[in-house]
């Protein structure tokens, strides 16, 4: 009998059993994604360890613990954490799915208690009727979970690819995750289907036969934005909403993380890439084509700089090495800007260190090959001679913390033109700030603004920095003595105007075949850096996007079942206003105003949420609004709400074409038969 | 003078096997003023007549006029514009707006059709009826008796042409049931209001002015009492 009557009640009641196919399908993948997800990290982990021969950490990964260890292993605790969060928040979300389901079935229990089925049996029989619909959709979920898995697993490997040191992952499976994935779907959605049949199957015949627990208000009901703007019927609207709020809990709150989430993303993503193109990748559009990285290679031990300048499509190379060493300036030295701006006094401590009436302040050396230093020299005028350091003599108004708009003064005081010459500007280097023995004075060759084309910045984080450009063949000299030499060198090569990334890549391959066998060497080029990092943020946007969509579609999903699913009730509601005189028009109208005011809401609280992130972001960077606005992702954002808006739309117009076709007199009558 | 006439009003659901006549040939006249009582079984088709007396429903045959206005050729919206301006529906069950206050129930006929209330007329009805108290109040924090009475108001606030009133107090026990035929009575002597009720309580029924009873969808009395 309970079998006939399930199978008739699914037969004609399509849309109920398609929302909770939906919520169960929703569940298997985000569970079987989660499971899988986990599954590989930890494969990977212990395949790390493995290759490292790491054997008490791999056994620590099996929960193995010795006993003297107190450091936490996270793995195993983190992924029971999530997977119960994620079943806990499924349970909250899908049991909705089942009991407007069973909801909608209220009436006919309440006659079938009536006439003596026990409330165990209607439980029984709702238990079943959701193991019949689900088993189908947690298979198909539960599959495409681990494709979705492989496919994310597969991405993400794109995208690390080029992080150092970092092992391949290749994706694996085992039997057991998908009986634990079964096992746990299968809870969690029993807990969804028993909460709603429970509290079905204990109420009495009077109160299910009647059925009007759900939409009665508790308290006053006022919607006076949606009564001022639509009249009547958004005061209905509004009120029909609020009774419905419980319903349509899980629709507001994942409507509103989803479009928050979304808008906040594509604000962030545009801000950064406003921002990396501004301060990297127009910064240094010109000053680099293709970089090397000579490993573990001094300078003075690089002599490819001539060879590499033959390389055809290669204008110009500057090799050159890092080194970093100590300077020592007293109040004297400082240019009156610089002292008149408070020199080191808004300095705590921590950069620049006092030594009696000296300063010591953090000097960057950059190593130049002779040939490149010697046309530096030219191109600022100054000089051509390698005994000497060129001196960047520039210091930001530290008191300024627009870092965007930095207004730059001169740091130190600079001697007149004969005395530079005359070698009379000395400068002290040091290898340590314990050690004042062990100093190189080399002389000043010029004090400048211009700094050599390199992809470089400087006194960034330290702004007190006193940056000095020196020739290989002076390096030679006072290394010794200054040390803090870097161990790499760089070499920076400059190709013609409008290089294509084809060009680039040839170009490149030839300087790593030009240089292979004898240095280790990494190379990169500006276009294809560029084309990375876009599809990096192309990535990580499609990641980040997947989620907003899917727990917009958990929202949705609510809204179809709730729009779909309480057609008595609403029914009912309907009847009572077409009794009062209100025509299909002014019904057709509510109904769409529901809908507007369904998705308006969390779009307005996540525009709200998004302008105070923006103009919080917008204030940290020093960025101006009308930058960002000019890039401003209006379209994805828009999109993604018209893409909500119109789901939300076709739920409420199937709802309607239900309630159009309803006889009045038929209702009515039904609820005067009570 | 007539308000309203029934000409061969039939009303037949389903076809072939499946056939149900619930009305079959209405003849019918009811004059300004006039309080009616239709009663009859369950079944014989009272409601059936209220529903298309109130343009909830359409005959199959005949024709019914309410103020001169066939109701069967009326499309869906004006049908809703009639039963918002030319009648006023009381059910068993009341049907008020539950998410709205009492006083926003009674004004919503004039609300919908964006009409500002007369203020005098809607104290005397909140009077009459007893709920110039709880106007502010949601229909379930009325007892029945209290609800019916808003029903009432919100039935009576656009003055119509007549007033339907379906089993208004099957609902209701013996106290709020003569209240509520109290009310009715009042409202159609000082208001000069049509009433037509279907009862199927006899004793209700002869409270009306005049009897009609409905039997397997005819009418097999007519009984003037005043």
């Amino acid at each position: 009998m309970w079998r006939e009557y399930s199978s008739g009640y699914l037969k004609n009641n399509r849309s109920a059993a398609v929302s909770v196919m939906t919520a169960a399908f929703i569940s298997s993948l985000l569970l079987s994604l989660l499971s899988c997800q986990f599954y590989n990290m930890w494969k990977y982990e212990v395949e790390r360890l493995r290759a490292e021969g790491d054997q008490y950490a791999l056994m620590a990964m099996y929960l193995v613990r010795d006993a003297n260890d107190e450091a936490p292993r996270l793995v195993f605790p983190l992924f029971l954490l999530i997977m119960g969060l994620a079943s806990f928040s499924l349970i909250v979300i899908i049991h909705n799915a089942f009991a407007v389901s069973m909801q909608a079935r209220i009436h006919q229990f309440g006659i079938l208690s009536s006439i003596g089925a026990t409330p165990r049996q209607i439980r029984t029989c709702l238990l079943q009727e959701a193991a019949y619909l689900c088993a189908a959709p947690i298979l198909l979920g539960t599959l495409l979970g681990i494709a979705g898995s492989m496919g994310l697993l597969a991405l993400l490997e794109m995208l690390a690819q080029e992080m150092e040191g970092r092992r391949a992952s290749v994706f694996g499976y085992h039997p057991l995750i998908l009986l634990f994935t079964l096992l746990i779907t299968a809870i969690t959605i029993g807990i969804s289907a028993w909460i709603p049949a429970r509290k079905l199957s204990v109420m009495t015949p009077l109160e299910a036969i009647r059925n009007t627990r759900e939409l009665e208000p508790r308290r006053k009901c006022n919607s006076p934005l949606l009564s001022l703007i639509f009249g009547v019927e958004g005061e209905l609207a509004g009120n029909a909403l609020r009774v419905q709020r419980k319903a349509l809990r899980t629709a507001s709150v994942s409507l509103l993380l989803s479009m928050t989430a979304f808008a906040l993303m594509q604000c962030f993503f545009t801000l950064s890439e406003i921002s990396t193109r501004e301060t990297y990748f127009e910064k240094y559009q010109d000053a680099w084509d293709i970089m090397v990285t000579v490993k573990d290679t001094g300078i003075g031990s690089f002599g490819e700089a001539e060879k590499l300048r033959q390389i055809p499509g290669v204008d110009d190379v500057i090799v050159y090495q890092k080194a970093q060493a100590k300077s020592l300036l007293s109040e004297e030295n400082l240019s009156g800007e610089m002292r008149a701006n408070g020199g080191f006094f808004h300095d705590s401590g921590k950069y620049v260190e006092r030594d009696g009436e000296f300063f010591r302040v953090s000097a960057p050396i950059v190593v130049m090959d002779d040939a490149s230093f010697l046309a530096y020299c030219e191109a600022i005028g100054a000089l051509q001679r390698t005994d000497g350091a060129v001196i960047r003599n520039l210091i930001c108004d530290v008191t300024n913390p627009d870092f965007r708009h930095p207004q730059y003064m001169p740091y130190i005081k600079e001697a007149g033109t004969t005395r530079l010459v005359a070698r009379t500007g000395g400068v002290a280097a040091e290898m340590s700030v314990s050690d004042c023995a062990e100093t190189a004075e080399i002389p000043v060759i010029a004090y400048t603004e211009e700094v050599p084309v390199l992809r470089e910045e400087y006194a960034t984080i330290d702004k007190y920095e006193l940056v000095h450009f020196v020739p290989a063949s002076l390096w030679k000299e006072i290394e010794r003595r200054t040390g803090g030499a870097k161990e790499d060198t760089f070499i920076r090569i400059l190709c013609r105007e409008g290089v294509s990334l084809e060009e680039l890549d040839t170009i490149q391959g030839e300087i790593e075949k030009s240089l292979a066998g004898a240095y280790t060497t990494e190379s990169e080029n500006r276009i294809r850096e560029y084309e990375t990092n876009d599809e990096k943020i192309q990535g990580m946007l499609l990641v980040l996007g997947t989620f907003c969509v899917l727990l917009a579609l958990i929202g949705l999903g609510n809204v179809f079942s709730n729009a779909l699913g309480f057609v008595r009730q609403r029914k009912r509601e309907f009847a009572r206003y077409l009794s009062v005189g209100m025509t299909p028009g002014e019904l057709r109208k509510m109904f769409c105003i529901e809908a507007f005011a369904l998705v308006a809401r969390p779009m307005l609280w996540a525009s709200g949420v998004a302008v105070l992130a923006v103009g919080a972001m917008l204030k940290a960077s020093y960025m101006n609004p009308a930058e960002f606005l000019a890039e401003a992702p209006f379209v994805p954002i828009g999109a993604f709400v018209l893409s909500v808006g119109g789901t939300v739309a076709l739920a409420y117009y199937l709802s309607w074409r239900r309630m159009r076709g309803m006889d009045l007199a038929e209702v009515l009558r039904d609820d005067t038969m009570m | 003078m007539n308000i309203l006439t029934c000409e061969g009003v039939s009303k037949v659901y389903g076809s072939g096997d499946n056939r149900v006549t619930a009305l079959a040939g209405i003849d019918l006249e009811i004059e300004r003023g006039e309080f009616v009582a239709v009663t009859g079984a369950s079944g014989s088709g009272k409601s059936t007549l209220l529903h298309i007396l109130g343009s909830v429903d359409k005959p199959t045959g005949g024709r019914a006029t309410v103020e001169g206005t066939d109701l069967a050729g009326l499309n869906q919206t004006q049908a809703a514009i009639f039963r918002r301006r030319k009648v006023g529906l009381v059910y068993q069950f009341y049907n008020l707006i539950p998410t709205l206050t009492v006083r926003k129930n009674i004004l919503m006929p004039l609300t919908l059709d964006k009409k500002k209330p007369d203020e005098a007329y809607f104290e005397e009805v909140v009077k009459t009826l007893g709920i110039s108290e709880r106007l502010e109040a949601l229909p379930n924090q009325l007892s029945g008796g209290q609800q019916q009475r808003v029903a009432i108001a919100r039935s009576l606030i656009y003055r119509p042409a007549l007033l339907l009133a379906d089993e208004p107090t099957g609902n209701l026990d013996q106290k709020n049931s003569g209240e509520i035929m109290d009310m009715l009575k009042l409202s159609n002597r000082n208001m000069k209001q049509t009433i037509v009720l279907i009862t199927h309580d006899e004793k209700i029924a002869l409270e009306a002015d005049r009897i009609i009873t409905i039997e397997d969808g005819r009418i097999v009395g007519d009984e003037r009492r005043r």
